[in-house]
């Protein structure tokens, strides 16, 4: 399998260099909870609020997202990960805060596909087209080179699937799909909402070293999830969210550590007010 | 982003399916027309002219007016406010080109490649104009194609101006591509295909029954009346001669109409959330 295959752009390692002399903070040097000091954040979410109707999806939500850093982002169905996702995407306009990338807002980035790679939830793909023809649309629209359709193609094992219809398509290889997508730009941060899904074992391990790879280079993984096994096996921090709010917040290792070294029992903790379908 | 919009609507078999359902009509009308209506007239077919009376439309093709009438690109029509099959076709094809990003949520991945809603409207704009431009242009050949080759078998000379046809057949051309932007100005609006297609046809039909109440009403129908998509479409490929909205105002008038629809949906598209 080729990483990163190297065509005539700077490469991603380069331009990841390139961010992290720029003050950036190395895998392990920093938690979630202090990210801000004296660095340059990839993601900085700041105070982020949004309703619905009167209903408060996701209230004063901040955190931030390092260079060389897998983040989850954990909690409950409905706790507010997926709108606080698309705030930071502009897909969907905060009613106070901000999401910041590398200090502007993405809708303010002159070619945020180079910046940001993004899967939500398998979504965007017509079954009546081919593998190929998703991403020579999704090429298009990034102005990428043709060649890196069959770059990523290759990168998420999907070359032998690719003139085929996604109606076709297990979910898995959906989700593989919306991965190569995500990686045309070549960005330096992935923004996963539940991307294990409908992966098979094999799948999630690919998953994973994909994901450690991408972060070990520098670039940035905001991983949001309900799995608390995933996450568990590819973050670096976590952050909590819980009824619209931060209930917690930091490194993985030393956060779950303090609260007797078991994840889903921390988790569970702080969740357990937020109990039922919100 | 035109590139993209343009193969997400070169790559789907909706579209290739509206295209194909409009030409087939297309060609159907016009046969009809130039066929059926002359034999029923000559008693060929049918009871005949005299037992027929009122109900059969005076078509004589041997004169200019009725060749200019069978090469309309919309399909013929001899009123103001009707509809055919190649309209209704092009017009889904608009609607399709509005909400299949909804419907299969490409708009999500579209909007993360360009956070600039206005340049993903101006995208879908010239991607379906063009596409529309082209499907007028398929439409004007086959109609011209269909009255030469019935002229041909019916051993009766052109008598249209090269002029003429070119006019009918150029603003039917233009026409055909308003008629898919309104559909994909209607479509950013309603989002879901079902709603979209529901609401074009609403228009249409609300235009049909509005302009016979006030003709009932008025007993006639005037200008401000006509001002509705149908009934420009039709004035755009008349030749003028009978009086009505002339075509280049026609045009002009059914432009301004889409650009007031797309303008709204630009609005919808920029302040919504995805």
């Amino acid at each position: 399998m080729r990483l990163w295959p190297g065509h005539s752009r700077p490469s991603r390692e380069d331009r990841m260099r390139t961010v992290l002399a720029d003050g950036a903070v190395a895998k392990g040097s920093q938690h979630a909870g202090s990210m801000t000091k004296s660095t340059t954040p990839a993601l900085a979410i700041r105070e982020l609020s949004k309703s619905f109707s009167g209903y408060r999806a996701v209230e004063n939500v901040s955190f931030d997202v390092l260079n060389g850093r897998v983040v989850g982002l954990l909690g409950p169905n409905g706790a507010g990960k997926t709108t606080t996702t698309r705030m930071i995407l502009g897909l969907a306009a905060p009613d106070s805060g901000e999401a910041l990338i590398h200090g502007r807002s993405y809708r303010d980035l002159e070619r945020p596909a180079r910046m940001v790679g993004a899967v939500l939830d398998a979504a965007g793909l017509h079954p009546g087209r081919t593998g190929r023809e998703h991403l020579r649309i999704a090429a298009a629209q990034i102005a990428a080179p043709p060649a890196r359709i069959d770059a990523v193609l290759d990168e998420v094992g999907l070359a032998p699937a690719a003139n085929r219809r996604v109606a076709g398509y297990s979910l898995g290889m959906r989700q593989r799909l919306s991965l190569a997508a995500a990686l045309l730009g070549e960005p330096s941060i992935l923004v996963l909402d539940e991307p294990a899904n409908g992966l098979d074992p094999a799948g999630m391990h690919w998953l994973r070293e994909l994901i450690r790879s991408f972060a070990d280079a520098g670039g940035s993984v905001l991983l949001s999830s309900h799995v608390l096994s995933e996450v568990a096996l590819v973050a670096d921090d976590i952050v909590v969210i819980a009824q619209g709010r931060v209930a917690a917040a930091g490194e993985l290792q030393s956060t779950v550590a303090a609260h007797g070294g078991d994840l889903e029992s921390f988790y569970l903790d702080l969740t357990a007010t937020s109990a039922g379908v919100r | 982003m035109f590139r993209a919009e343009m193969l997400k609507l070169t790559t789907t078999r909706a579209t290739k399916a509206a295209v194909a359902v409009g030409v087939a009509g297309l060609i159907a009308t016009q046969v009809t027309l130039v066929t059926v209506l002359p034999a029923l007239a000559s008693g060929a077919i049918g009871p005949g002219r005299e037992a027929l009376g009122d109900d059969l439309p005076a078509f004589d093709l041997t004169t200019g007016a009725a060749q200019l009438a069978a090469v309309s690109p919309l399909g013929s029509s001899t009123g103001a406010g009707s509809i055919g099959i190649a309209v209704l076709a092009v017009l889904i094809l608009g609607v399709l080109a509005g909400t299949t990003d909804y419907r299969f949520g490409g708009i999500v991945p579209t909007a993360l490649a360009q956070p600039r809603r206005g340049r993903i409207l101006t995208a879908k704009v010239l991607a379906t104009a063009l596409a529309g431009l082209v499907v007028g242009v398929t439409y004007a050949a086959v109609s011209l194609g269909t009255l030469l080759v019935s002229l041909l078998l019916a051993r009766t000379e052109l008598a249209a101006s090269p002029l003429e046809l070119a006019g009918v057949l150029g603003g039917g051309a233009l026409a055909v591509a308003l008629f898919a932007l309104l559909g994909l100005a209607i479509g950013i609006l309603a989002r879901s295909q079902l709603a979209g297609v529901l609401v074009m046809l609403g228009i249409l039909l609300f235009e049909l029954i509005a302009q016979a109440i006030i003709q009932l009403v008025t007993g006639t129908l005037p200008a401000w009346a006509q001002l509705m998509p149908l009934s420009l479409g039709q004035a755009a490929v008349s030749s003028g001669a009978t009086g009505g909205i002339p075509p280049v105002t026609a045009v002009a008038a059914l432009a301004a109409l889409v650009a007031v629809v797309v303008a709204a949906a630009g609005v919808a598209l920029r302040s919504r959330d995805i």
